[in-house]
């Protein structure tokens, strides 16, 4: 599969590194060094007839400005997944843009091993073929059905009162990927609830006792201190999601 | 005026009554004792009276209670005229005993309120001193100086201070001369105004506020020029002021050591720190620098499980860097003053969980297990810092225990606090250095440790990062050996959580 990723990174190594690694794997890398850089290139991939942008790699830490117009201008046109790149420092302006409808962050320094199975999962969600939500989620022993509203361990079904199915199901629509805290709260409990963290960890707490073998060591429903929670991608993936 | 003369009266109101009752006794006297007798007792009735009387009352009174004897009593009655050779004696002695008793009385009162105003002057000069010497800037006691001189002085009174920063500061309300006045006493050093033997044609007094060789302040006595002025207040007021300036130049040298030894601390602190981090940074790099110019250099001729393994060392080595410098950073942020957490309700079972997960990600993380006690409250801390003390933990007991002994990471209530640990079955740390492997430029020092990277700043991190929530981290020697490292942070009153549904 070979993909139009745009790469929107100051730092000229990094830049290159990633361009190397992203070409190896067979994609076809536009190179940004700033947000006006990225403007030009969006505007022109755009255009009519133009081949699209398939997927967008953001630096935070750019010289002429933050990333939230860029993010606004990609989603104007085209659900194009987002992925922030950004240094320790940058946690608030990481969040804001993860809750601004980015799909997913990864934190100088990574591998590129971990680079790439964060751009396989947002492709899957909003790829160039527009994925359905996932409705069937199985990893292991686990196995949810959004649409039957069945949860299956062991093949046997579990018992989840209705404010924890909801939390659920919001983490596998977006499995894979890392769902904010004020996101879960908002969908889940509702916009009046965005700081009420403490709702999540109480939930969050139950869900592990129910699903997981060793609540204390998560396998599928992971934290991301500081940022949200994440689900694991589901066993079969690619056939749940198409 | 009026107020003085009433005061006056009220205190001389005893003399009067004693005259009066002198003048009765004499009637009633009159005719059963002789003229020397009466006369004794006019002579006691003056005395008396001149100990409440002020001294020019008390010699009128006794002129005139003479003359008044001479008329009522002495023969011939009811005339001035004096029979020269029996009487004129009598009533000059009279006059004078009475006299000198009331200049005896009056002398003795002014001694007696000199003793006193200078006893006054004496305590208020001892107090000033023990409240400027204990005072840590006595700049603050500016406002007690100018209710003092104002006391003593009984004129409003300014001053302005010499801060040693931007601006002088400044008491009370001068006007634009005065505030002129003030500066330039303040730059003189000497006193102006009447008294002073200086610009005497001015309405106010200016006295400097002098420490040894320094002018520190300047204070104006409003309209002191003016007024009645006692050659005896200036030296105590300027006493008054010189003590403030001493205790003022005494604040400012003790300021500018602090300063330096501050200074010369810091210095010290940030020079070992440095050394520090370039040794645990030093080490990494070796690896990364051997590791990458081999393949670089001899790439063609290295098998492919050799560059494999070259390639494998300096992700490993480059991670460790990473989370070398995340905590370099971290240790300067929480070093200085002011510094901002992001608190939240975090789970203790899910920092544990995050911890463990990304342990298990990196080499040896496998051996690494973990509990939680069920139902622990939530905590409120920045969910950053308390993984990367987990983070330092875990690396730390991984580093330092046999590679197939178990690590565990526990979380548990113990009364009103948390307990977050790290156990190890490692070969312990002597307890000479429990203490100090918390201290970051003590690392190098510790023979058991010296050649292990990488403890030094992750622990002195730990323990900042603890501090800053208001618990602490702390090494428990385990009794079957191995460390047990142990974050306590407070329990909070917790939040309010939905209802249980079903």
């Amino acid at each position: 599969m070979s993909l139009q990723v745009l790469l929107v990174e100051d730092d000229r190594e990094l830049r290159a590194t990633l361009r190397e690694a992203l070409t190896v794997e067979g994609h076809c890398v536009l190179a940004a060094a700033s947000l006006a850089d990225a403007r030009a290139l969006v505007a022109h991939a755009q255009r009519d007839g133009g081949p699209g942008i398939d997927l967008v790699l953001l630096d935070l830490g750019l010289p002429d400005g933050d990333g939230q117009a860029l993010l606004a201008q990609l989603r104007a046109r085209q659900q194009v997944p987002v992925i922030v790149i950004s240094a320790g420092t940058a946690e608030e302006r990481k969040i804001r843009l993860l809750d601004a409808g980015a799909d997913d962050y990864l934190v100088k320094p990574f591998g590129i091993g971990e680079l790439l199975a964060r751009m396989r999962v947002a492709l899957r969600h909003r790829g160039r073929h527009v994925a359905a939500a996932v409705i069937r989620w199985r990893h292991g022993a686990l196995e949810v059905d959004l649409a039957a509203h069945r949860v299956r361990r062991d093949g046997q079904d579990l018992h989840l009162t209705p404010t924890e199915f909801a939390l659920l199901a919001r983490l596998v629509r977006s499995a894979g990927q890392v769902v904010t805290h004020r996101r879960l709260l908002a969908d889940v409990w509702g916009a009046e609830a965005t700081e009420q963290t403490q709702y999540l960890r109480l939930y969050m707490g139950q869900l592990r006792a129910k699903l997981e073998d060793e609540p204390a060591a998560p396998r599928c429903l992971l934290t991301e201190p500081g940022v949200g929670y994440r689900i694991v991608e589901g066993d079969e993936a690619g056939a749940s999601g198409g | 005026m009026d107020e003085s003369s009433s005061s006056t009266w009220r205190r001389s109101w005893p003399g009067i009554a004693i005259w009066a009752a002198g003048w009765a006794a004499l009637l009633l006297l009159d005719g059963r004792v002789d003229l020397a007798n009466q006369a004794l007792v006019l002579v006691a009735t003056a005395a008396l009276a001149t100990l409440w009387l002020p001294g020019w009352a008390s010699a009128l009174a006794a002129l005139a209670g003479v003359a008044a004897f001479n008329w009522s009593f002495v023969p011939p009655r009811y005339s001035f005229s004096v029979d020269v050779e029996q009487h004129a004696l009598l009533l000059a002695t009279l006059l004078v005993v009475v006299w000198t008793v009331a200049a005896l009385v009056t002398r003795q009162r002014r001694l007696a309120l000199a003793a006193a105003r200078d006893a006054r002057r004496e305590a208020r000069l001892r107090t000033w001193g023990d409240a400027l010497r204990d005072a840590s800037d006595p700049a603050v006691h500016a406002g007690t100086l100018q209710s003092m001189l104002a006391e003593a002085a009984s004129v409003p009174v300014a001053l302005l201070i010499d801060t040693a920063q931007a601006d002088p500061l400044q008491v009370g309300a001068p006007d634009a001369d005065q505030r002129a006045g003030l500066e330039l006493c303040l730059r003189e050093g000497r006193p102006l105004g009447p008294g002073s033997g200086r610009y005497e044609e001015q309405p106010d007094v200016y006295l400097p506020l002098r420490g040894r060789g320094h002018t520190l302040g300047a204070a104006v006595l409003q309209g002191q020029g003016r007024g009645a002025r006692s050659e005896l207040l200036l030296p105590h007021l300027q006493a008054l002021c010189d003590q403030m300036g001493q205790a003022l130049l005494r604040a400012q040298g003790e300021r500018e050591a602090q300063r330096l030894s501050d200074a010369a601390h810091d210095q010290a602190t940030r020079s070992a720190l440095l050394a520090a981090i370039a040794h645990d940074h030093r080490t990494p790099l070796a690896t990364i620098l051997g590791a990458a110019s081999s393949l670089a250099e001899q790439g063609e001729r290295l098998d492919a499980a050799q560059r494999r393994r070259l390639a494998h060392g300096i992700v490993d080595e480059a991670g460790r860097l990473a989370r070398l410098t995340d905590n370099t950073l971290q240790l300067a942020r929480l070093d200085a003053p002011g510094v901002q957490l992001g608190c939240d309700w975090e789970s203790a079972e899910e920092l544990v969980g995050a911890a463990l997960q990304r342990a298990r990600r990196r080499d040896g993380g496998q051996r690494l297990k973990a509990w939680v006690e069920p139902a622990l409250p939530l905590l409120w801390c920045d969910a950053l810092l308390l993984s990367q003390l987990l983070d330092n933990l875990v690396d730390n007991a991984l580093k330092y225990s046999p590679a197939d002994a178990p690590v565990e990471i526990t979380a548990r209530r113990q009364g009103e606090e948390v307990v977050l640990a790290v156990r190890d079955r490692g070969e312990g740390v002597p307890p000479a250095w429990r203490e100090r492997i918390f201290e970051v430029f003590r690392r190098g020092e510790a023979p058991a440790v010296a050649d292990r990277p990488g403890a030094g700043v992750g622990l002195a991190v730990s323990r900042a990062i603890a501090r800053a929530h208001g618990g602490t981290l702390r090494l428990r020697a385990r009794s079957h050996g191995g460390s047990a490292f142990e974050c306590v942070l407070p329990v909070r009153p917790q939040p309010a959580v939905p209802q249980g549904e079903t």
